[in-house]
């Protein structure tokens, strides 16, 4: 427990240097700024907004990172609650009994209410993550090269059951980005493979061109489908504050909501997006006046909002201590630490302490901040969601473009970006999900390195991945889960969730 | 139509699943061999879905073609280079920017020419502070050929101050002219 406080005053003392805190309020600012825009969701903001971080010490990136992310989560609750558009899959949930209090014009409490309770998840899930991360990379560091492979397939293929869609498609998707994690230079000997001869696939594929390309791009072309249509704002937005009635009838769903987004956050997969649905279901259990919710029960958006924020938060467990991202957008993260030298992995806590625990606190700083950033301000916000999209995605289309050439100064990457843009807007028309891609794409060098690595240790025979109980329950747990995927059951409700958050 | 595209979807991977190169590793070769299956798998799933299921595969192809043509356009012409094909000059930022915008803009589903120029400078002027002046960044900024008298006879931070300032200034002019003109008719 010393120990634990320890590290956090370490990790204040990181986070409370005049540009870290700057950087953590740009990072919420612009979260918040394209969460509230509706039609661009967090993986596609991080996509956009990689380039810039890479001027920045790598803790300062990551703490900017996070903020955009869970900056992002939060802009999507409001504009769910004032204009009944979701901004993102994870605030699905919250437009239901949001908007419904925006009618009854108790647009104010909601919002109030949404801030509150993602600041109480948020403070828990911090306390949370700082509480698991060394006993979970403890263990990480014990685990063998077979082991870690066997993790590394579970966790992806949880990472696809959960995601929704259609699982046949997911698989190929997974598979072609490991093929494009394996293009490239060998990792071992340096021989160049899959490059068909040509010198620009030699490195490989640069993961921020894809994201920027599959996401960022693509996302643009799809909201270009449909006709612009003006989102209607009702500027009576009523008191901020939720008083006392409220908040006792709030408390509960917020407290529940905390634990519940922490727990499945952690569980490789969509975790702000279920979390939010398992949390609405939950209330409505247990509530009381279940006929209340989805005419503006407080507790529907009490609960879902502080599970989405706490989920949003410990879905860096997984990454920062096993170095397993369980989603496409901690995949980028972690592909922005690689790219900063920092290796995602069980190693981060010893080897960049500073790292570690600055941002994990800055994500309660963060939280803070969101809480300053969007009450009073919240009249700013409604200004930003009458900017028409027809101005904005020119604005999207030239900053990805410097963006991109700002990192390598190679206007050969600025075409690679408008290439996967086509082929992430084919996809998202076949209905292809992109994110298993990313994913692949990042864990495909690792899951090769490991499984290699595994087969040298034990001279090639595969007895090492069967003959070790600990590989063989993870491999176990992975066919349970794909084969689960099949039963109707959950095949029915892996359709509610076919938007990665 | 989906069932089509899913085919050649198909023989795409199965194609590129054939050819891998087997050099070293045997990963490849096994992934592209299961990347087949699961392609084959997904060609059957298309084939033999009931009918009413599949839904039309409709593209948007004029918006898509200019806002890849526009970035096209960014990254053939900012520095200019040789692409195999082509070789194309360096026009810097100044003249690709606005151009990126315009053409992006063009994809919108009703043309606003007004803003869109307006925003065509201003976006410029402002990227070219916050990216080149602020954080340095190394991106070509003129022409390559008036780059080279401007930074000898201005000096190069002089010259980029100046380019951005009378962006800003043109976007701010034709942002009067264009909206006070459009008052003065209606009114």
């Amino acid at each position: 427990m010393a120990d634990l406080f320890h590290n956090l005053y370490m990790g204040f003392s990181v986070i409370l240097s005049f540009e870290n805190v700057l950087l953590c309020f740009i990072g919420c600012f612009v979260g918040t700024l394209i969460g509230v825009l509706p039609g661009i969701g967090p993986l596609a903001t991080i996509a956009i907004l990689m380039p810039i971080t890479y001027n920045t010490e790598p803790v300062g990136a990551l703490i900017m990172l996070a903020g955009i992310y869970y900056g992002s989560q939060y802009g999507g609750s409001t504009t769910a609650i004032l204009v009944n558009m979701p901004g993102e899959s994870s605030s699905i949930v919250t437009a239901l009994d949001g908007h419904a209090m925006a009618r009854q014009g108790r647009a104010g409490k909601a919002l109030g209410i949404a801030a509150i309770g993602s600041f109480v998840a948020g403070t828990f899930a911090t306390l949370v993550i700082a509480a698991t991360a060394l006993p979970l990379s403890d263990l990480a560091l014990s685990l063998t090269a077979g082991n870690y492979f066997a993790l590394m397939l579970l966790g992806l293929s949880l990472a696809i059951v959960l995601a929704g869609g259609s699982l046949l498609k997911a698989i190929g998707m997974l598979i072609t980005g490991v093929m494009m994690a394996l293009v490239g230079a060998d990792q071992v000997t340096g021989e160049p493979r899959l490059t068909f001869g040509t010198d620009i696939l030699y490195n490989g594929f640069d993961i921020a061109i894809v994201s920027m390309g599959l996401f960022g791009i693509a996302e643009i072309l799809r909201n270009l489908e449909a006709r612009e249509q003006r989102p209607v704002v009702s500027n009576f937005i009523g008191s901020l504050l939720p008083n006392r009635k409220d908040i006792a009838e709030a408390s509960g769903a917020i407290a529940r909501g905390s634990l519940l987004g922490a727990l499945i956050g952690i569980i490789p997969g969509n975790g702000a997006t279920l979390s939010t649905f398992a949390s609405y279901a939950l209330e409505k259990r247990v509530s009381r006046h279940p006929e209340r919710f989805g005419k503006g029960a407080i507790q529907g958006v009490a609960g879902p909002e502080s599970a989405n924020n706490a989920a949003a938060q410990t879905t860096f467990v997984p990454l920062l201590t096993l170095g397993l991202p369980s989603t496409a957008t901690m995949a980028l993260v972690g592909g922005a630490m690689t790219l900063h030298g920092v290796i995602p992995g069980p190693q981060v806590i010893a080897k960049h302490p500073d790292l570690f625990w600055g941002v994990i606190t800055s994500m309660w700083v963060g939280n803070l901040m969101l809480v300053i950033i969007n009450l009073p301000l919240i009249s700013i916000w409604v200004k930003f969601l009458k900017v028409p999209y027809h101005l904005l995605f020119p604005m999207i289309v030239l900053f990805c473009c410097v963006g991109m050439y700002s990192v390598n100064a190679r206007p050969s990457d600025v075409l690679q970006v408008a290439v996967f843009g086509i082929v992430g807007y084919l996809l998202s028309k076949l209905r292809f999900e992109a994110a298993p891609l990313l994913l692949g794409l990042v864990l495909g060098g690792m899951l090769e390195d490991n499984l290699r690595r595994g087969l040298i240790l034990s001279e090639g025979s595969i007895g090492t991945f069967i003959g070790e109980p600990l590989t063989l329950v993870t491999l176990g747990i992975t066919g349970i889960a794909l084969g689960s995927a099949l039963l109707p059951v959950i095949r029915k409700r892996r359709v509610y969730l076919v938007e990665d958050a | 139509m989906t069932i089509a595209l899913l085919v050649w979807f198909g023989a795409i991977e199965l194609e590129f699943g054939t050819i891998t190169d087997i050099r070293s590793g045997t990963l490849p070769t096994i992934l592209s061999i299961a990347l087949a299956i699961v392609g084959l798998g997904v060609v059957l799933q298309g084939l033999f879905q009931p009918p009413g299921s599949s839904e039309r595969l409709e593209l948007t192809i004029r918006p898509t073609a200019l806002i890849i043509l526009s970035i096209g356009v960014f990254g053939l012409f900012i520095r200019g280079g040789n692409f195999g094909l082509l070789s194309t000059p360096q026009l810097g930022l100044l003249v690709v920017g606005p151009l990126t915008v315009f053409i992006a803009g063009c994809a919108a589903d009703r043309l606003r020419v007004r803003s869109l120029v307006v925003l065509a400078f201003g976006l410029t002027s402002a990227l070219l502070l916050i990216f080149v002046d602020v954080l340095a960044v190394n991106i070509p900024v003129y022409p390559k050929a008036i780059a080279d008298v401007l930074n000898t006879s201005l000096g190069e931070y002089f010259a980029l101050r100046a380019g951005y300032v009378v962006y800003a200034m043109i976007a701010l002019g034709l942002y009067l002219i264009l909206y006070m003109s459009a008052e003065r008719k209606r009114g």
